[in-house]
């Protein structure tokens, strides 16, 4: 076990390096840009008192450095600072938003791997056929459309013409409908066509013509012998997605007038209230590193060609 | 369904008869640069109870042939004719489904040339034998395992108890190989189509293995297609042989006749350029030229731009298979 | 291993018809992208985008700025085909010089990270090391963030306009080639002809870069075709979220985000502008696509 061992520290320390990175970037983002990030900060008619009150409150009279390590002691105590638009601390303003956001992301990811497997396995199965075809062009046409422009449409269609839906906002379960779907099916694209591949791939497999040969049923090698191959990668292509995922779900949000993170961190940037950003930026980059070690050691949990490796 | 006592009861009467019999089977496949002729009009037949070798060079068309019989060719394939008789019914024109219940498994099984693939790698060894007993026999957890145990000890392969809950991959080539046939021997076919079973071993590993199948022939009177192009492997195991070339049966014979007696010019290079010496077909370099392409084959004899007794007549006429002795066929020409 | 022989002649001899087999290679790729109904569409419809963004001026009597107070806001027609905006400028006009804009954009970003994403890859392949380290690192730093959102942060600090779109996006965006060119050099570094060209004293960078050279067009071509969706999405999601190109610029993004107060009133706004964005993107897609399958056959069949 003692391989195995050494893998899952391996994969750990990059993940603390790799953390290390985001929040380095992050911290740098504000300081990188031309001109004093208090001006930034506080706009062209901040009065020299506030502007002298801000500098001595992020300890922007001192070095980089240190000035870095104040603000990431203080994140690791939970201490995100307070925003400048809200005057509130920043980890209450987040703590308040983040449900929306998770809802609307889980359920468009739900959204998105269900559809996703399920039109790529059977786009595998009946290969040029009709379904096929389907399967393919609409993936190519939700691709094809920004985020933001599937969302008004869809908004346009069903919220407007059609009124079945409510246009925005957070009013139950019909307002999550539009949202969901404009994330999901964009989502879904993604999937559908590497569970394609992989399905296709895995059904050219000898094992398959094994389980063939030994007499089973077609429902059973496809339900048993071939899905269960074919969904092992579908765990590395969740967290490869998952960034997008994220930013698609702040686009959305921002269509939908959906009071989330992706809402908060849109307005902040525009209004310029930057611990807002930065913590925002901070957080979901750190979620991404962390289900990208997620998806490492659970595929080393599923995977009995690692599992079981000495 | 008849019992597997019935089964071999049927089986010990029908000793002699032929079990299959594969006539003018014709297939292609669609490929980017064309279609290939794989197959063009193969024909030979297997008796109960025996070993019969199908030999030739790489891509002349042996494993498509056994892949046909499965009905296991991929989905670029096309049979354009032929029969292949199983038990007396023409097996080529079952549905996928019919071939599923009927045929595959418990009445012809196949081994694949590559170990290494032909086992699912996320399933443990107990796990992909038990689906086979379970088809075939109704019983609780305990006796599926113990007949899986039984089934495994059955191709000499060791601590069985323990071996049931690995992976295949912690598995060496040979003992995944055993596990095939111990795998393909539970279903009790009346066939077994082994493909190149041992190219993928290590030369020790395969005489071992050999050992194995002789054993099982003696002990199960089993009937066996072997597909391969080492001549020293059908010498050791196999009682009649069919060479391929280029997508055709050239000569049929028992293994001694065509060893003394060769008649196609092809069979009689092969065996004498090769015999004894290195007895693999892959370096075979005696007989001037090369394999033919089957995307653009030579018309007539597909052998004759290779052949020295070519004569006019090789490169319009395509030979047709004849009987020249006691179950000895040759498709010459000039014989 | 096979002795082989190593001499100068027969080693210039055999990077020669590496070179070769690669343009055979790119020609066969040739052939098989034009049996590519789909990719042909693809081409069509982008070369009609491109003839419309070098020919805005001449293709429409109305200047994209011109606004008409008493032509607010109206339906399509003859004299409008696309109607007008809310400041009476013609919808379609600002159409065609936003293919320019996207265009431009789009070639820009492209060009933009992958300079810096070459670059870096080139560096990171051959040096190897503790700069091959530094620079993964970094790569998968910038990978754990959503793109959009860090172009975003980014852009919203120096801010809007079409230079500060193009920064930030290649900021964000170059790890993609650095991976790609980074796995290709390690690739032709360790085959046997460099090894041996460098032991006949050649630079192992003057052999790689000879490989990589002949092909550097047309791998430019199928790089900006490839990666031209993901630029244009971008570049009008961060127009739309509004740190972007700005109004008055004809951008499509922000066509699409000022039609969104009109949607009742107006639809054709919105909706013209979201139309061209994805045949635009529909289009670079099917060709991308077809190059894909032209330069591995095998996804597609078998």
């Amino acid at each position: 076990m003692a391989k195995k061992k050494r893998y899952f520290i391996y994969r750990i320390l990059r993940t603390i390096i790799t953390a290390f990175g985001v929040t380095l970037i992050t911290f740098l983002i504000l300081h990188l840009t031309p001109g004093d990030p208090v001006k930034i900060m506080l706009g062209p008619y901040a009065t020299e008192e506030n502007v002298a009150a801000l500098r001595a409150k992020y300890k922007l009279d001192q070095p980089l450095h240190i000035q870095y390590i104040s603000w990431i002691s203080n994140v690791l105590k939970g201490d995100f600072g307070t925003s400048i638009r809200y005057d509130q601390p920043v980890s209450e303003l987040i703590a308040s938003r983040a449900g929306p956001t998770l809802v609307l992301t889980g359920s468009g990811l739900l959204i998105a791997v269900v559809f996703g497997v399920l039109l790529g396995v059977m786009a595998a199965l009946k290969r040029n056929s009709i379904l096929d075809y389907f399967s393919t062009f609409q993936a190519m046409f939700w691709i094809s459309m920004p985020a933001f422009w599937l969302g008004i449409l869809l908004l346009y269609i069903f919220g407007l013409r059609l009124r079945l839906v409510p246009i925005g906002g957070m009013l139950g379960i019909t307002s999550l409908i539009l949202p969901v779907l404009t994330l999901g099916l964009r989502q879904e694209a993604w999937f559908a066509r590497p569970m394609r591949a992989e399905m296709l791939e895995v059904l050219n497999q000898d094992y398959i013509k094994t389980a063939k040969a030994k007499g089973l049923k077609y429902g059973y090698v496809i339900w048993k012998h071939a899905l269960r191959n074919a969904l092992i990668p579908i765990i590395t292509m969740l967290a490869l997605r998952l960034p997008w995922i994220i930013g698609g779900s702040v686009v959305v949000e921002v269509v939908f007038s959906w009071g989330g993170l992706g809402s908060l961190l849109v307005n902040s940037v525009l209004a310029r209230d930057y611990p807002v950003v930065q913590s925002i930026l901070l957080l979901m980059a750190i979620l991404v590193v962390l289900a990208n070690l997620a998806a490492d050691l659970l595929y080393a949990v599923i995977d009995p060609r690692i599992r079981t490796e000495g | 369904m008849p019992s597997i006592q019935q089964q071999n009861v049927i089986k010990g009467d029908n000793i002699m008869n032929n079990l299959i019999e594969i006539k003018d089977l014709v297939v292609s496949f669609e490929t980017e640069e064309g279609k290939v002729e794989a197959l063009d009009g193969v024909e030979f037949r297997i008796e109960e109870g025996t070993i019969h070798g199908l030999i030739g060079e790489t891509g002349c068309g042996k494993s498509i042939t056994g892949m046909s019989i499965m009905g296991l060719l991929d989905n670029n394939a096309l049979i354009e004719n032929g029969e292949i008789f199983f038990k007396g019914k023409d097996i080529l024109k079952y549905s996928e489904k019919r071939l599923q219940r009927e045929i595959r498994g418990n009445e012809i099984a196949m081994i694949f040339q590559d170990p290494a693939s032909s086992l699912n790698p996320v399933f443990t060894i107990k796990n992909q034998m038990e689906e086979v007993i379970r088809m075939y026999q109704k019983a609780g957890k305990k006796e599926i395992v113990k007949r899986v145990m039984e089934e495994l000890s059955r191709v000499k392969l060791p601590d069985v108890d323990s071996l049931i809950y690995k992976y295949p991959h912690q598995l060496s080539g040979g003992m995944k190989q055993r596990v095939m046939i111990a795998m393909m021997l539970s279903c009790n076919p009346s066939l077994l189509i082994a493909d190149e079973p041992t190219t993928a071993l290590d030369v020790s590993i395969q005489a071992q293995f050999l050992k194995i199948l002789n054993d099982l022939k003696q002990e199960m009177h089993m009937t066996m297609l072997y597909i391969t192009h080492n001549l020293a492997v059908i010498s050791e195991i196999c009682d009649k042989l069919s060479v391929m070339y280029a997508g055709r049966i050239v000569e049929t014979a028992p293994v001694r006749t065509l060893f003394k007696n060769a008649q196609h010019p092809y069979t009689y290079k092969l065996i004498h350029s090769v015999l004894g010496v290195e007895s693999n077909l892959e370096d075979l370099e005696e007989i001037p030229g090369s394999v033919p392409r089957l995307i653009n084959p030579p018309k007539g004899c597909r052998f004759h731009p290779r052949c020295e007794e070519a004569k006019e007549i090789c490169s319009k006429e395509v030979p047709k298979l004849k009987k020249i002795g006691k179950k000895h066929f040759v498709a010459c020409h000039e014989r | 291993m096979e002795d082989k022989d190593l001499s100068y002649e027969n080693v210039r001899d055999e990077i020669n018809k590496l070179k070769r087999s690669k343009s055979s290679q790119l020609s066969l790729v040739w052939s098989r992208f034009k049996k590519n109904k789909l990719a042909l569409v693809g081409f069509i419809i982008v070369s009609i985008v491109v003839f419309i963004a070098i020919f805005a001026p001449v293709l429409t009597p109305y200047e994209p700025f011109d606004t008409d107070p008493f032509n607010r806001l109206k339906p399509p027609s003859w004299e409008h085909w696309v109607g007008t905006d809310a400041m009476g400028r013609d919808v379609l006009t600002r159409l065609f010089y936003g293919a320019r804009i996207a265009l431009i954009i789009g070639v820009l970003i492209i060009l933009f990270e992958g300079a810096i994403g070459i670059l870096l890859g080139i560096v990171s392949g051959f040096f190897g090391g503790f700069v091959d380290v530094i620079i993964m690192w970094v790569v998968d730093v910038l990978r754990s963030f959503p793109v959009i959102l860090l172009a975003m942060a980014i852009a919203g600090i120096m801010g809007q306009g079409i230079y500060n779109v193009v920064i930030a996006l290649g900021l964000v965006g170059w790890t993609t080639y650095a991976r790609m060119v980074r796995s290709k050099i390690l690739t032709i570094k360790n085959s046997d002809y460099v090894e041996a060209a460098y032991s006949i004293g050649e630079s192992r960078f003057s052999v790689v870069l000879r490989y990589i050279m002949p092909n550097a067009i047309p791998t430019a071509i199928i790089m900006i075709c490839i990666m031209m969706p993901t630029a244009l999405i971008a570049s009008a999601t961060l127009s739309f979220l509004g740190v972007g190109v700005q109004p008055p610029t004809p951008s499509w993004g922000s066509m699409i985000s000022a039609g969104r107060d009109y949607l009742i009133m107006a639809p054709w706004i919105s909706t013209s502008a979201g139309i061209f964005i994805m045949i635009t993107v529909l289009g670079f897609n099917f060709i991308g696509d077809g190059l894909r399958d032209a330069l591995d056959p095998t996804t597609k069949r078998n």
